[in-house]
């Protein structure tokens, strides 16, 4: 008889009910939303009501027909109007006392671009959801197109390397900064190759969502549109955190600590190198890359300094 | 039973219709302030500032905002309440739809208003026009009584379990919006007793936490075609639940709308006008006035615009001479006007008669006395067999 030598993953003690999704749920091969989405209930119970939009999650989020992929309660709504639907959700479940964490579930485009208003709008009357982006840099479900939260020099199907192309001319916007400065209740950045620190961010979302809004910012590379392999996905992840590409930190009432620290973040390179969309940089394009994630984790480091000196 | 009298007050119409929404107990509350809606979010805010009104409110930064909330407080089986005009409307005419599709019973004030295009701040039909295919019930009132009257009904119809449809209340901006007109407001006790009905109904289908409800699948070939047939099939309900819901509006309160049209002096008219909304008022002093010169005229005012009273305008008009339809917007990539050229549609079952198109009221015109006694004595002259112009912009002439 083989014994089980292999010690026991900690993620396993967050866990407060059983996988609500089905297997072979419709995602691609590799793709971390599935690891993201699977496990927002297995951490928060079964009284999440997912509020989705045409997005990556919708065919499994959403169903077909009938036919439904998970057993938590859901609305699908337009791009528009993500957290302005979870809004009216959450009013009345409060209104009417029902128990229930209401998730406004979307990607980057939704958050960063289309539903940027309405998510502003509902952080700053501070409702009592959670809004989880997950951020893909790009419309990914359309085929790979530019979004707000891509990254300078990123080639996308909109902002294609060709003769005079260079891939994305400006800078990603600085969402979880943004989301920041609207001082939410709680607010966190997540990684799924680090998810013990995800679990513990999103048993806390669901205790301060009681409070008031709770925005979660979560990694999630795109192996099709980022043209990584579907076996790499997790140590991309990885690399991601490893050399500040995507820090992991969080915020109680706009007071923002690390949650990992990274001792020696290592070059940027080493996360580019692992897919291709950034293949075509040269060394100055690689450079200028590298100053605007030094800047922006400067900008981070600075604030989370700050905030620790007040406390 | 009998309603009592009511309290008479002179209010102006949007302080009529956010009093009147307060007495019908939504529970979920969504206005974005726009000319010449405002006073009905600012009205409803004062409410439940004040304790007299318990609802959520909630301060959206646009409409399309909105309706997003109405719409999904709705599905999870809230009573929801939001009031827009022109741009706004526009603004959410994404969540709109999205509110049809789901069967979201949100009732909504439209306060008529010229839409984008050209910076009208000023009344006219078009925003309506611009959504009548959205899939929203849609009802156009002429005076202050009507929108107290009319809002009340709309959730009766709304929320009836056999129509579950939202319903959009429109009135004439500045006409009516800012026009202070003596209104009976009914009792609370009168409102809730008028809707009491709805909570004997089975209860529609609603999201629930922790239940495996949701609403927003992919409508996939066949599940898209059945959802939208459904939707269809209610759409044709709904007509005839107008007329029922307004008899027993009149059998409570003692006033009647005549459901989903109003016929004024028809029943011998042998030519008709067909107007809408605060032009309806003028243009029955104009029929009285042309009755007395020895034309007889009656005229059509059309309360139910979506969906369309085919039945009811074919019963009314069939065998007349003529008609004169009255539009306040403009049918783009059609000669008519919006409302002719659906009447238009019905043509054969009415008779092959002369239809008169006009075109008035545009961005604060007046549809004059003036204007619709011309509009009589044409439509009289082509039943006579004189010709005729089949559209006349009445303000350009």
């Amino acid at each position: 008889m083989v014994e089980a030598t292999k010690k026991r993953n900690k993620i396993f003690d967050y866990f407060t009910t059983e996988d609500q999704f089905s297997g072979g749920v419709a995602w691609c091969a590799g793709c971390p939303l599935e690891l993201i989405a699977r496990t927002v209930p297995k951490v928060m119970g079964n009284k999440v009501v997912f509020v989705g939009t045409p997005s990556c999650s919708a065919p499994v989020l959403h169903g077909q027909n009938i036919g439904a992929w998970h057993k938590c309660s859901y609305l699908a709504c337009v791009m528009t109007g993500v957290a302005s639907s979870a809004t009216g959700l959450s009013r009345y479940f409060h209104r009417t006392n029902q128990e229930a964490t209401v998730v406004a579930f979307t990607g980057d485009g939704c958050a960063t671009d289309i539903g940027f208003q309405t998510l502003s709008g509902a952080a700053e009357r501070n409702e009592r959801f959670i809004y989880l982006a997950y951020d893909n840099e790009g419309y990914m479900n359309t085929g790979n197109q530019r979004s707000s939260s891509t990254q300078k020099g990123a080639a996308t199907t909109t902002t294609p390397v060709g003769k005079v192309g260079k891939g994305k001319p400006t800078a990603q916007k600085n969402m979880t900064m943004i989301m920041l400065m609207h001082k939410p209740r709680y607010m966190a950045t997540a990684n799924p190759a680090y998810m013990e620190d995800f679990a513990k961010k999103l048993q806390k979302a669901k205790e301060l969502c009681k409070e008031g809004f709770v925005y979660l910012h979560v990694f999630s590379p795109c192996p099709v549109g980022w043209r990584i392999d579907s076996n790499s996905v997790i140590e991309v992840c990885r690399t991601a955190t490893r050399t500040n590409w995507f820090p992991l930190w969080e915020a109680e009432n706009g007071k923002p600590r690390l949650t990992v620290e990274v001792a020696a973040p290592k070059p940027i390179t080493e996360f580019t190198k692992l897919m291709r969309k950034f293949s075509h940089l040269k060394e100055d394009g690689l450079a200028e890359l590298q100053r605007e994630i030094d800047e922006r984790y400067a900008l981070l480091k600075t604030l989370v300094d700050a905030a620790a000196k007040q406390t | 039973m009998k309603a009592k009298k009511g309290k008479i007050s002179v209010m102006m119409g949007n302080v009529v219709a956010a009093n009147v929404a307060r007495l019908c107990r939504p529970e979920v509350v969504a206005c974005y302030p726009i000319t010449p809606q405002s006073e009905v979010a600012e009205t409803m805010s004062g409410f439940v500032a004040d304790g007299s009104l318990d609802a959520e409110i909630v301060e959206v930064e646009g409409e399309n905002s909105a309706m997003n909330v109405c719409l999904a407080a709705s599905v999870a089986g809230a009573r929801t309440f939001t009031a827009t005009s022109s741009y706004g409307l526009v603004y959410m005419y994404d969540a709109i739809m999205q509110a049809s599709g789901y069967r979201a019973p949100v009732v909504m004030i439209n306060v008529n208003r010229e839409t984008p295009g050209i910076h009208a701040v000023s009344s006219g039909q078009q925003d309506m026009i611009a959504t009548r295919d959205a899939g929203w019930v849609q009802i156009i009132v002429e005076n202050n009584q009507e929108i107290a009257d009319q809002l009340i009904m709309c959730y009766r119809l709304a929320e009836d379990y056999d129509i579950q449809l939202p319903v959009m209340l429109n009135y004439d901006g500045y006409y009516l919006s800012y026009l202070n007109e003596e209104v009976e407001i009914p009792e609370q006790s009168d409102v809730d007793a008028f809707l009491a009905p709805l909570k004997n109904q089975p209860q529609r289908p609603r999201i629930i936490p922790g239940a495996a409800t949701g609403c927003g699948t992919h409508g996939m070939e066949m599940g898209y075609v059945e959802a939208r047939y459904k939707h269809w099939a209610a759409m044709d309900r709904a007509k005839k639940k107008v007329d029922e819901i307004d008899q027993q509006f009149a059998d409570y309160f003692g006033r009647s709308y005549g459901g989903q049209i109003e016929e004024y002096r028809m029943n011998d008219a042998e030519i008709a006008i067909l107007a809408s909304g605060s032009a309806a008022g003028t243009a029955k002093t104009v029929v009285d006035t042309k009755r007395e010169e020895g034309i007889k005229v009656g005229l059509v005012k059309q309360r139910l615009f979506r969906p369309f009273p085919e039945e009811r305008l074919i019963a009314a008009l069939k065998g007349k001479k003529a008609v004169g339809v009255i539009d306040r917007s403009v049918g783009f990539g059609w000669k008519y006007g919006p409302m002719c050229t659906e009447l238009k549609a019905i043509a054969p079952s009415i008779g092959n008669v002369p239809i008169l198109s006009y075109i008035d009221g545009l961005a604060n015109l007046d549809i004059t006395i003036p204007h619709i006694g011309r509009v009589v004595d044409e439509v009289n002259a082509a039943a006579k067999g004189n010709a005729y112009q089949a559209v006349t912009w009445i303000p350009m002439e």
